[in-house]
């Protein structure tokens, strides 16, 4: 648990408190918001934020982003109905799914680093392919009746995004290569000058968002027990979102995961408490929206406060 | 420092989570709570929907309605706000479905939580809901387009074509099989072709200029989706055949207004939505009340009086026509 917690700084604790007194006032304002039930209820899509948010935090650690994580979703999700359609295999078709999730990574990934794009342009055209070619194959289709044999895997959900959490928060403090991430995040010229492996670690990361936008899109399929080629859109402001206002620079060579964490944690309690409490779905991206702008905002304060022009 | 921080702050947490939820469950109010959702929050067809479902709650006074939706039409968020209702308690969720399979689950949990589930605008499984508050059988649609034409024409008779949706759409499938019946009643009106525009207003606009080319002594189009009936109508206005060629179909009357005023349209057709939103509340209260139980076959409604049950589908009756006398009074 120490282990662990080495990283939780005080950007993180300031994090905490802030998340302590929203939801204080979430209560005040509506006490039964805060039951424990109502929060279990909605906890659903929290738990497929965070296993995406964990990768991209070291992605844009690295001064890196993707943006094609929910395109990535929708293209797995897809994949796995069709496949469930013609195999009625649960196994195959989630297979698959984790399959067409690395296969998207490592075309970003080798796209990002070899051919030497910035990872911004070569995600904004995947995410936009992702999204089409999902579309396209499922003709825009819903695919459902997976059957129970999937249902556990929702439950597992918040196990597989705590120890993916607690595994990488532990990595990326004590390890080598998770410490040489910050270091090409900070200058990536000079890390490669240094012996980093800076190209194959790219390509590693953007696999493992792929994996885990396949793992998701499982989950997903697990928890709703249908899927269709919109399920992922809009997902990667969400998690963009968890990651910055988690305290990670989007110049890279900043972040951690605890703060990603409790960012992703905000995100969804504010989106829960807005549609909630005031019943207007059109306030809901107002608010993230809002909160990207201002954890920039205090992230650029930060930077300026650390390294004075 | 921080690590205190991070103990106290999480005291308080467990202690915020865990303190008893007030008797919020049936609300302050003593009220029946009812949540309205829409396909697509924010689409003047929902909207003027909902402006039924207010007057409604007004008239009945014990009503407290909520009407939300997700603003992009996903059925995912849909989902997650029945069950952010389910989790509040309210008493009845109306759903307009855009995707029974993914509504499924969170409509069953509704209802096994005591929710009272019902559909309207757009039916799911029948096992996830008690009634369906039906706007139009495709009986209703079909007879209706066909009756009207075969009126506006004066003699019912001559050749008329459909620009349909696309060749696959489920809906449409079933009014046009349902027009074939209706035209045995009027042996002069010959259907002469049914061309498919996929939703896409410059291919029905393309459409119906072919088939005037094609056939010069077409005398009336069916454009029979929403997207279909403008694109019909520009080609028809802009060809100088106004009332040469009539075109008749389903769409709101604000997208026809003007075609109807330039005397390109004669009548269009569509249920009248705000009674679609008024009867919702309305079969939703009664439900919640439990004075209407499976096996009713009328229910009386303040508004539109005695209302026809068919099995579970509680029917709004027969679509409305605009024409040029009637169509300023409704904006939606």
């Amino acid at each position: 648990m120490r282990r662990a917690l080495k990283g939780f700084g005080s950007y993180e604790a300031g994090l905490l408190g802030l998340l302590v007194l929203l939801m204080i006032g979430f209560g005040l304002a509506d006490p039964a918001f805060l039951s424990l039930g109502a929060q279990l209820d909605l906890s659903g899509p929290l738990w497929e934020s965070l296993l995406l948010a964990v990768p991209m935090t070291l992605i844009v650690v690295t001064g890196a982003i993707d943006l094609s994580v929910g395109a990535a979703v929708s293209l797995c999700a897809v994949c796995f109905g069709l496949m469930f359609q013609s195999t009625g295999s649960v196994l195959t078709s989630g297979m698959v799914s984790l399959g067409v999730g690395v296969l998207v990574g490592t075309v970003n990934g080798l796209l990002v680093s070899l051919i030497n794009i910035h990872s911004l342009v070569v995600t904004l055209a995947t995410m936009a392919l992702g999204f089409g070619i999902a579309e396209g194959a499922s003709r825009g289709q819903p695919f459902s009746g997976f059957g129970p044999t999937l249902n556990p895997v929702a439950k597992w959900a918040v196990v597989f995004a705590f120890g993916a959490a607690v595994w990488t928060a532990v990595w990326t403090r004590r390890s080598v290569t998770g410490q040489s991430l910050y270091v090409i995040g900070l200058n990536e010229t000079a890390a490669e000058y240094s012996g980093y492996p800076v190209k194959r670690s790219k390509v590693a990361l953007f696999v493992v968002q792929g994996l885990m936008a396949g793992l998701v899109a499982v989950i997903y399929a697990a928890r709703r027990g249908s899927v269709k080629s919109d399920i992922g859109q809009g997902l990667e402001l969400d998690v963009v979102t968890a990651v910055v206002l988690g305290g990670t620079s989007v110049f890279g060579g900043r972040g951690s995961v605890w703060g990603t964490v409790l960012g992703a944690l905000l995100v969804h309690e504010v989106r829960q408490f807005a549609s909630w409490h005031w019943e207007r779905n059109e306030l809901i991206p107002l608010l993230i929206g809002g909160l990207l702008l201002i954890s920039v905002t205090a992230g650029r304060v930060i930077d300026g406060i650390k390294t004075p022009q | 420092m921080s690590r205190a921080l991070l103990l106290a702050s999480l005291m308080l947490l467990t202690w915020a989570c865990t303190s008893p939820p007030s008797a919020d469950k049936k609300e302050k109010s003593g009220k029946t709570v009812i949540c309205l959702l829409p396909k697509k929050k924010g689409v003047p067809y929902f909207t003027s929907c909902s402006v039924g479902a207010e007057a409604a709650s007004k008239d009945l006074g014990d009503v407290e309605l909520r009407y939300d939706g997700p603003t992009d039409g996903s059925a995912e968020k849909a989902a997650e706000m029945i069950e952010k209702w389910t989790a509040k308690g309210v008493d009845v969720i109306a759903v307009s479905c855009n995707d029974p399979g993914a509504l499924a689950s969170a409509m069953r949990a509704a209802r096994a939580k005591g929710v009272k589930v019902v559909t309207w605008d757009a039916d799911a499984d029948a096992d996830t809901r008690e009634f369906f508050v039906n706007q139009a059988t495709p009986e209703q649609i079909g007879f209706g387009l066909v009756d009207t034409m075969a009126k506006d024409l004066g003699d019912a008779s001559g050749e008329v074509a459909i620009v349909t949706a696309s060749l696959t759409a489920a809906n449409q499938n079933e009014w046009i099989k349902h027009m074939k019946i209706r035209m045995a009643k009027y042996p002069n009106l010959r259907l002469v072709a049914v061309k498919p525009s996929n939703e896409d207003q410059k291919l029905a606009f393309d459409t119906t200029r072919d088939l005037m080319g094609a056939y010069p002594n077409l005398r009336g189009v069916f454009a029979i989706s929403s997207v279909a009936f403008p694109g019909a109508a520009e080609a028809i206005k802009q060809a100088g055949k106004s009332g040469k060629v009539l075109v008749t179909g389903l769409a709101t009357p604000n997208d026809m207004k003007a075609f109807v005023k330039d005397g390109t349209v004669t009548s269009v057709l569509l249920w009248k939505t705000e009674d679609l939103g008024y009867l919702t509340v309305e079969v939703g209260r009664a439900l919640a009340k439990g004075e209407l139980k499976a096996g009713a076959t009328e229910f009386e409604s303040r508004r539109l009086g005695k209302v026809k049950i068919a099995g579970d589908n509680v029917l709004l009756g027969d679509p409305m026509v605009f024409t040029k006398d009637n169509i300023d009074q409704f904006d939606f």
